[in-house]
């Protein structure tokens, strides 16, 4: 089976001179749980933007689905972001908006300028968001504004939105950070699960370390712009564990 | 070490003595130039007082009849005014915004556009368009619309600049073009500032409406003019109240808007 994304020789220096990848090479293969670990500041954040060119990457390249993204144009970055969903810490939400139309934002990459511009989605597409929020516990909240409601039931709007997309990868960005520990559980279980069940490629950026062995197929350790680590969670010793958060 | 300190409170005190001898003196000198003072204000306050209480009331109610007309034009004006301003002002803002300016050139050149529509006054703007235009509502709101683009212009681009970017990343990352992330990302964030700045740019142009309404911009405040022109002060007296009526109207219905919507 050929990779789903393939990283080769990443490199990100900022404008300002920060220097956030100084050369990552992985694959990821389809229906993998790549957990990323590495303490803040490592370059983890930057890694998954330059997945979706959400940050260009100064060298390298980003093989998703065998086209390189980092030389598509900018329609082509369109085609490839639409497949790609994409979970935040902070949720990143649209706070003055309903829930559902939330979800629906998810549709946009496959919408026309206008309809999309002007946010009339169709009426599959509102079907298909309804289902995805029932999955996900959220039938209640549907017509609330997604500011009213709770930190875990605003991520479970994110990964919803994520779904709507229908996408191959989903890229989640410490998604449980600012989420207290029963609910970054829960969070974290359907995710898990929904990966599995809908056969979803799933990249999850993590600070802790027991969380991560626990719903990893494959661990990531990055320190200071490199891969430090790459192998099975068992793998995953002590000492490794040391060096990835040592400063 | 306490020493240091004394001198330091020394120097302070020193300081603002400093300061409010300087303000004294310009205000003496001020008062001099302009040859202002206490029993100037009072001889002219009697006279007002005389002028108000026996030529200007009792107000002529019969004439309500003609004003009701140029009412009705400072209103329109007004409207029509902040309708348009806003709408232009919206277009322009993106461009001025460096959240969602599309380059730093057009960036610089629109921000210099408005402050020069906003730095000029809607008095001056319209004295130049009666020459271009002649007297009538059609000068009141042009200068209206020019300075509302002025003064919008800038607020809308200052709402665009405190939007949260999380929620425009988001967007961006479901595939979402330009317009779809100006569309489903920054308006929501934008409609709340977007309406309060319009519904108040709204009461500053009825108020604004009079004044240019006086060098031939049409409405109550040519009315006001004309009457004042041909000494029919009861009538002027019943202008004025009613233009104090629409403002605190205006007022009122954009509050009750305000907490409607936002």
């Amino acid at each position: 089976m050929s990779a789903l994304l393939e990283i080769r020789n990443l490199k990100k220096t900022y404008t300002d001179g920060t220097t956030a990848l100084q050369g990552v090479d992985f694959k990821v293969n389809r229906g993998e749980f790549v957990v990323i670990i590495g303490s803040s500041g490592a370059g983890k954040s930057t890694l998954l933007r330059c997945i979706n060119q959400l940050v260009q990457p100064s060298e390298g390249a980003v093989l998703f689905n065998n086209v390189d993204t980092t030389k598509a144009s900018s329609s082509q970055v369109r085609k490839l972001r639409r497949e790609v969903g994409m979970i935040f810490q902070s949720f990143n939400l649209i706070e003055r908006v309903s829930v559902l139309r939330n979800v629906l934002n998810g549709r946009l990459g496959y919408m026309n300028p206008i309809t999309g511009t002007l946010g009339l989605f169709s009426k599959r597409d509102v079907a298909e968001a309804k289902k995805i929020l029932l999955r996900l516990g959220l039938n209640q909240q549907i017509y609330k504004r997604a500011d009213e409601l709770s930190g875990g039931q605003q991520q479970r709007v994110g990964i919803a939105r994520a779904l709507s997309q229908q996408p191959m990868l989903i890229l989640a960005d410490e998604p449980i950070a600012s989420l207290d520990p029963l609910t970054s559980e829960s969070i974290m279980n359907h995710l898990h699960s929904i990966c599995r069940e809908d056969g979803i490629t799933c990249i999850v950026n993590l600070h802790q370390v027991d969380v991560a062995k626990k719903y990893a197929t494959r661990i990531i350790g990055i320190h200071k712009g490199t891969v430090a680590f790459d192998g099975r969670p068992d793998e995953l010793s002590e000492e490794i564990i040391q060096h990835i958060y040592q400063k | 070490m306490e020493d240091r300190l004394k001198e330091l409170q020394r120097q302070k005190k020193l300081q603002a003595w400093l300061v409010a001898a300087a303000i004294a003196a310009f205000t003496v000198w001020s008062s001099v130039e302009t040859g202002f003072s206490f029993s100037e204000l009072f001889k002219g306050g009697s006279e007002i007082f005389r002028f108000i209480f026996f030529d200007f009331l009792p107000p002529d109610f019969s004439k309500v009849k003609n004003l009701i007309g140029p009412a009705l034009d400072t209103i329109y004006i007004s409207f029509v005014a902040m309708i348009v301003g806003a709408f232009m002002s919206m277009v322009l803002a993106f461009f001025a915004a460096t959240t969602t300016a599309p380059s730093k050139m057009i960036q610089v050149v629109v921000r210099a556009f408005s402050s020069v529509m906003r730095n000029i006054p809607t008095l001056i703007w319209a004295i130049l368009l009666v020459f271009a235009y002649g007297l009538g509502t059609t000068v009141g709101c042009i200068a209206l619309i020019i300075t509302s683009i002025g003064t919008l212009t800038r607020a809308y681009a200052e709402i665009l600049e405190e939007i949260d970017m999380g929620q425009v990343e988001a967007i961006r990352a479901t595939g979402a073009s330009y317009s779809q992330v100006l569309g489903q990302a920054v308006m929501p964030q934008f409609m709340p500032g977007f309406i309060g700045w319009s519904l108040y740019k709204l009461e500053l142009n009825i108020r604004a409406s009079t004044i240019i309404g006086m060098v031939g911009g049409g409405g109550l405040g040519y009315a006001i003019q004309k009457g004042i022109k041909l000494f029919q002060y009861q009538e002027v007296s019943l202008a004025i109240i009613m233009v104090i009526l629409i403002v605190l109207m205006t007022e009122w219905t954009t509050s009750k808007v305000r907490e409607r919507i936002i």
